[in-house]
């Protein structure tokens, strides 16, 4: 992929591209933490130092439970079970194996091995294209569940109810297993923080936001959450073979679906999608309830309760941005510390001649239940054309046009992309063809800046750095025109749901043609737009037709608009084509006109 | 970006700093110091008052009579949540910041297990005082309640023998004691030349018998023994078994009188075996339970086969120190298998690996929900426990 | 074979009572309520109290749907109302409640069993077979909650207004149903239908203050691959609650406790909208 580098107007100057991490401020944190934690042992008394041992494996533990659920939008009961795959894979292996530096390792590998394993089939079970999250939350919690049962059968083998205790281990001092503990919490949270703040990591955030609109800027949104579930998985199973290594016990409670609802409270009240409010919300929680739970046991569960709800219904976010807003507003001015964005061109992938055509439809149909919103669809469109969609309301365009983007569907018949036939593929794979598609409604992801909105769209064609940030944005001709066009290039770090609705339409045909597609579908992308930011588009869509032989699907109401863009117009009426031809053949139609005036075979119904 | 991520951290070290001060050191003091881990919350939530109850009134009687080498006794109690968490942070408060020199409690036997290895760290005597499913060893622990060798041949030599009993059908909870105890009761019925004609099990959880009732139904069995886990299980079986309309002889083995009072009618019928009752006919009992009705009034729960040897375990561990001059850990477990206390229950020794011979009691629910005494068999063997103790 | 049979059906009918009213909720309100363990466990403590109180054991039922019903009011008002646009949210918030609840009641009765006043025990002849007498009662009663709510829902205005906001909300709206009070008044019956089932099983199970944390899943289950309608329940119920029987019966009661979940969990995999959905 040849780059040019195009002199931008927005790119402040004096300001280096590339790439830029926080592993310096990271690598602050950890050192101040890394401090705080040699000499926490010698300053706490030992029973604190023993609770917060565990604390702090747990917080681990809640930490992949905010990237999953605070990050991504993966509300998780599970992840307890992973914390006992590796506690049992330590358990298990050091009572009925062996014990040594080698078996040790053996057992550690097993368990997060183990735990991947799991964590990967669950995430198959769950994350499937047009699964609902609803479904791969009950699923995690039917994994703990099912978990505990199996520890319960395992009789002598893995203890049952009793669990095990007693299996040979080390016996460190505890300042050795406090540092380990520590240690192991503070490279899981530098690692996460440098991942989450990522260009992948705002990938998470942007699948949190809109899973739909990932989809279709073929970002393979089941397969990062398949990873991520194993990735988490993993990460919670080494946790929790320390916590048996270090403890001497494993128990059916560790692998549990209470474990993973605690998990859950501790990240809820310490904030979300913050990583640091979990790790304050665990270590705070179980710290806490050690020294109080125990004059009163009740009436502490009644409280973390309670305060969970209040958090839940009155600060979503929990209590981490709270303290966070108060130092801003003591000690620092500004907002985000802002990182200046250069935008760049890329020159698109060369407009190979192709000697298939773009898109053939042939035979599509569409039934939802005994009603037929698309019967028998033929057409074909060529490159460097403009095809728009017209039909009154109901007709079915915007059916059709989901069915060009998404194998699942159609109902019947067939789409070819540049003589690939679509069959049951899902949109992602579709974008991988050279399909983009523009929703009806401005589809952006709504706490990402414009810039980041951008790169997400970039995703399939620059992989995006699981712990770095791009400073170069670079986008094709078309995509960069607009987004100077339009005024998005001077808001570029401007957060998505802040910006008007024309904006935001724009900055969504941006991302669209960030993809570099070949085929553009659009649903009505002027709707809602001044007459000026309208003409601005359509000469942007002409000009891509033109000159870079783009084929452009316009489902529009705007006859007008029609008119002065189209190359060619097909008429859908009931779900059926009543005319494929010249926007001066659609205009002169008697046909056209007497379904616009809605006295077309009168009697019968179009599809609601 | 910046100052988001220090103020990040910057709460984090706030915390850490918090927490250091919160933990201030214990004051040092005379008393000698009796760690209580319990269940105050979860499970054994039921039981534990009635066990707390009876360690204070043992440890009350004890310092009115001059307390012990002197020093007066104090009752350390700790909630372990009834299981292997919360007992990981009970017994780590108890050895670690409150430095107790012995522990004697009844719980879970996850949480027993989860204690045992800071046990072994903090090397602290710990007599347990909850009947279990057996063979927990460790060079720390007593145990002066009943195991599976114990409470079945009571059940299954009164069917066999007085109701003449041939096939028996077992039900449990799947958990370690359901699963020790039955495994038990089957060996034990195919050694006298009875037959099991069926063994079955549901989760702990589990409340639904449906099919495991069918099954008993069609195998038509002489006798019923259950071992479930406490609370639900065990209610939900009674219930269900009396709405199925079956009246074979029951015997449970989890069911304890309170309990067995609490379900009612259903109740009625069931058998029983304990080394404690409330009816037993001796001195002791009679002073003990007009001691406990004295200290504790209105306030108090009554005595059952969980508390009673709370009770037993605070005096055992008085005349093991006395024996030994010294409440050094080790010199207290060389003496504790030596001493030997008359109790509620009878006399009680730990001389036998570690475990108790024990004087057990087959009782009879009433209707009226009391518990009969049908027969009472002596100073039961606990059996081969922990060979190498 | 018989008693298989008869076990297949009560299961079911149990199955059936325990999870509408998780059902009514998520249809009409697309909220999965997390607290209708907690509001199984108050049914059975209301039944608790009515008998205590020496009422007739059957009254405790009528008298739980009441407590839920108000209780249901309440909750709606002040916890799920906020969360309408939250439905993960709502999910947390309602299990929160229900540790809220959990709590409150072992602070109010104590954590042990209670002993409720059963209306009737035993067995009867039926089929040939001796059966539990409740356990064949329930199968009617189930019947006439299921009867009942669904003339609820097709022969009265709340139940067409319902039925339009299950359909489309905003069309609902649009035409003038008062989509708010809907929702209100449904959170309120489906507590009720909750209450009303953990008083109606008490006879079966034991009244500690986790009574309902077991039928928790296995309900959400059953709802779920039910497609969320009321045949499409009973039918979920025969099903899954007999491939649970069977399980239990020809297999081993530990896996036919995890039957329905597993089994759902797979069924929904293969059809996401259920076994009876669109």
């Amino acid at each position: 992929m040849a780059e040019q580098a195009q002199g931008s107007s927005v790119g402040r100057a004096g300001t280096a591209g590339g790439r830029r991490s926080d592993i310096r401020s990271v690598l602050l944190g950890a050192g101040l933490a890394v401090v705080v934690l040699a000499v926490a042992p010698f300053v706490l008394d030992t029973y604190t130092v023993n609770i917060l041992i565990r604390a702090l494996l747990l917080a681990a533990l809640a930490l992949t439970v905010d990237i999953l659920w605070g990050y991504t939008g993966i509300l998780t009961f599970g992840q307890s079970a992973f914390f006992g795959i590796g506690a049992y894979a330590c358990a298990l292996i050091f009572t009925h194996a062996g014990f040594g530096a080698g078996w040790a390792l053996a057992a550690l590998a097993i368990g997060v091995l183990s735990a991947m394993a799991v964590g990967a089939l669950v995430g198959w079970l769950a994350f499937y294209h047009g699964a609902s999250p609803l479904y791969a939350s009950i699923v995690t919690l039917a994994l703990p569940i099912v978990l505990t049962q199996v520890v319960f059968a395992g009789g002598r083998f893995t203890g049952s109810s009793s669990g095990l205790s007693g299996f040979p281990t080390y016996y460190w001092s505890i300042e050795i297993w406090f540092w380990i503990a520590g240690g192991f919490l503070v490279l899981v949270t530098g690692l996460a923080w440098l991942f989450v703040r990522s260009d992948m990591g705002r990938v998470l955030i942007a699948i949190r936001e809109n899973e739909t609109r990932c989809a279709y800027l073929g970002i393979p949104v089941p397969r990062i959450k398949i990873l991520l579930m194993a990735a988490a998985g993993g990460i919670g199973s080494i946790a929790g073979f320390g916590y048996a290594a270090f403890t001497n016990v494993v128990a059916p409670e560790l692998t549990g679906f209470l474990l993973g609802t605690e998990l859950l409270i501790w990240v809820a009240l310490g904030g979300r999608g913050t990583l640091i409010g979990p790790v304050i919300g665990a270590m705070g929680i179980d710290l806490t309830s050690s020294y109080l739970s125990g004059s009163l046991p009740f009436y502490w569960k009644l409280l973390v309760g309670i305060a969970f709800v209040a958090v839940i219904v009155a600060l979503p976010q929990g209590l981490m941005p709270i303290v966070t807003n108060l130092w801003r507003r003591l000690f620092a001015g500004s907002r985000r510390g802002r990182e200046t964005i250069t935008l760049a061109g890329v020159s698109s992938r060369s407009a190979r001649e192709r000697a298939d055509r773009p898109l053939v439809v042939h035979g599509v149909e569409r039934h939802f239940g005994s009603l037929n919103v698309l019967q028998g669809i033929d057409f074909e469109a060529n490159e460097g054309e403009l095809l728009s969609l017209v039909g009154p309301n109901g007709a079915g365009k915007t059916t059709l046009i989901r069915c060009l983007a998404d194998g699942f569907e159609r109902s019947g018949g067939e789409v070819t992309i540049f003589g690939q036939a679509l069959g049951r593929w899902p949109p992602d794979r579709c974008v991988a063809l050279g399909i983009g598609r523009k929703f009806q409604a401005a589809n952006v992801f709504a706490t990402l800046t414009v810039a980041e909105c951008l790169r997400v769209a970039r995703y399939r064609l620059e992989r995006p750095s699981p712990w770095a940030r791009e400073m170069v944005l670079r986008l094709p001709e078309a995509a960069l025109r607009i987004v100077e066009e339009t005024g998005l290039a001077a808001a570029l770090d401007t957060e998505a749901r802040h910006l008007s609705h024309g904006q935001k339409q724009a900055l969504e045909l941006a991302m669209v043609l960030a993809l570099e597609p070949r085929i553009v579908l659009l649903d009505e992308p002027t709707a809602g737009l001044t007459r000026v930011e309208r003409e601005r588009i359509g000469s942007i869509l002409t000009s891509l037709t033109e000159r870079e032989r783009l084929s452009i699907l316009l489902v529009e109401h705007d006859l007008d608009f029609v008119r002065e863009i189209s190359s060619r117009v097909i008429v859908l009426h009931q779900g059926k084509i009543v005319l494929d031809g010249s926007v001066q053949e659609v205009i002169e139609s008697d046909l056209v006109r007497e379904i616009y005036a809605g006295s077309a075979q009168p009697g019968e119904e179009g599809p609601a | 970006m910046k100052a988001r991520y220090i103020a990040s951290w910057a709460s984090a070290v706030a915390v850490a700093t918090a927490l250091t001060m919160g933990s201030a050191a214990v004051a040092e003091d005379d008393t000698i110091k009796i760690g209580v881990p319990v269940g105050l919350s979860g499970a054994n939530s039921v039981v534990a008052p009635s066990v707390v109850q009876a360690g204070e009134l043992a440890v009350a009687e004890i310092n009115e009579a001059g307390g012990l080498l002197g020093r007066k006794l104090e009752l350390v109690v700790a909630d372990d949540g009834s299981g292997a968490q919360g007992a990981q942070k009970a017994f780590d408060s108890l050895v670690f910041q409150k430095e107790v020199d012995v522990l004697i409690s009844m719980e879970t036997s996850a949480a027993r297990n989860a204690g045992l290895p800071i046990v072994n760290r903090g090397k602290v005597p710990f007599i347990y005082t909850s009947f279990y499913e057996g063979r927990s060893c460790s060079p720390w622990l007593y145990v002066n309640a009943w195991v599976p060798e114990q409470q079945v041949a009571p059940i299954v030599d009164h069917f066999m023998g007085k109701l003449g009993s041939k096939t028996f059908f077992l039900v449990g909870s799947d958990y370690a004691f359901g699963r020790g105890m039955l495994e038990f009761t089957r060996s034990y019925i195919a050694d006298n030349g009875g037959e099991v004609l069926g063994e079955e099990y549901l989760p702990m959880d589990g409340t639904d018998w449906t099919a495991i009732i069918s099954k008993l139904k069609s195998a038509n069995p002489d006798a019923l023994i259950t071992s479930t886990a406490g609370g639900a299980p065990n209610v939900t079986l009674t219930k269900q078994l009396r709405a199925a309309g079956i009246d074979i002889p029951y015997g449970n083995l989890a069911v304890d009188e309170g309990t067995a009072r609490n379900m009612g009618a259903d109740a009625a019928g069931i058998y029983i075996s304990a080394s404690y009752i409330t009816g037993i006919d001796s001195a002791e009992n009679q002073g003990f339970l007009k001691a406990m009705a004295a200290h504790f009034g209105d306030e108090l729960k009554t005595p059952n086969d969980l508390s009673v040897p709370q009770y037993e375990g605070v005096y055992l561990y008085k005349l093991a120190v006395e024996k030994a001059g010294t409440t050094d850990s080790q010199a207290v477990i060389d003496a504790l298998d030596e001493v030997a206390f008359m109790g509620p229950r009878g006399r009680i020794q730990m001389n036998k690996q570690r475990h108790a011979p024990l004087t057990m009691y087959l009782g009879q629910v009433t209707a009226e929900g009391g518990v009969d005494v049908i027969a009472s068999f002596k100073d039961v063997d606990p059996g081969e426990q922990c060979p190498n103790l | 074979m018989g008693v298989l049979l008869l076990d297949i059906v009560t299961t079911a009918a149990i199955l059936f009572a325990v999870a509408t009213g998780l059902m009514i909720i998520l249809g009409v309100m697309k909220l999965i309520n997390f607290a209708h363990g907690a509001f199984l466990t108050i049914g059975g403590y209301a039944a608790f109290v009515a008998t205590a109180l020496g009422w007739n054991p059957w009254l405790a039922i009528p008298f739980a749907a009441l407590v839920g019903f108000l209780l249901g009011l309440v909750v709606e008002l002040a916890i799920v109302r906020p969360l309408y646009t939250r439905p993960l949210d709502a999910i947390l918030a309602t299990w929160g409640l229900g540790i809220i609840i959990g709590q409150l009641i072992t602070i109010g009765f104590g954590r042990e069993v209670q002993f409720v006043q059963t209306p009737m025990t035993g067995a009867i002849d039926f089929l040939g077979q001796s059966y539990s007498t409740y356990r064949l009662v329930l199968i009617p009663l189930s019947a006439v909650i299921g009867i009942a709510l669904t003339s609820l829902l097709y022969f009265t205005r709340f139940g067409l207004n319902a039925r339009a906001v299950i359909m489309n909300e905003d069309l609902a709206r649009g035409l003038g149903i008062d989509s708010t009070a809907v929702r209100l008044l449904t959170f309120g019956l489906g507590a009720a239908l909750a209450t009303m089932a953990g008083a109606l099983i008490t006879p079966l199970i034991s009244v500690d203050p986790n009574l309902g944390l077991p039928w928790l899943v296995n309900s959400f289950m059953l709802v779920l691959v039910s497609g969320v309608s009321i045949p499409g329940l009973m039918m979920a119920s025969l099903i899954l609650g007999g491939a649970q029987v069977v399980v239990s019966t020809y297999v081993s009661p530990i896996l036919g406790g995890l039957t329905i979940v597993v089994l759902a969990a797979f069924i929904l995999r293969i059809r996401p909208r259920g076994l009876f959905g669109g």
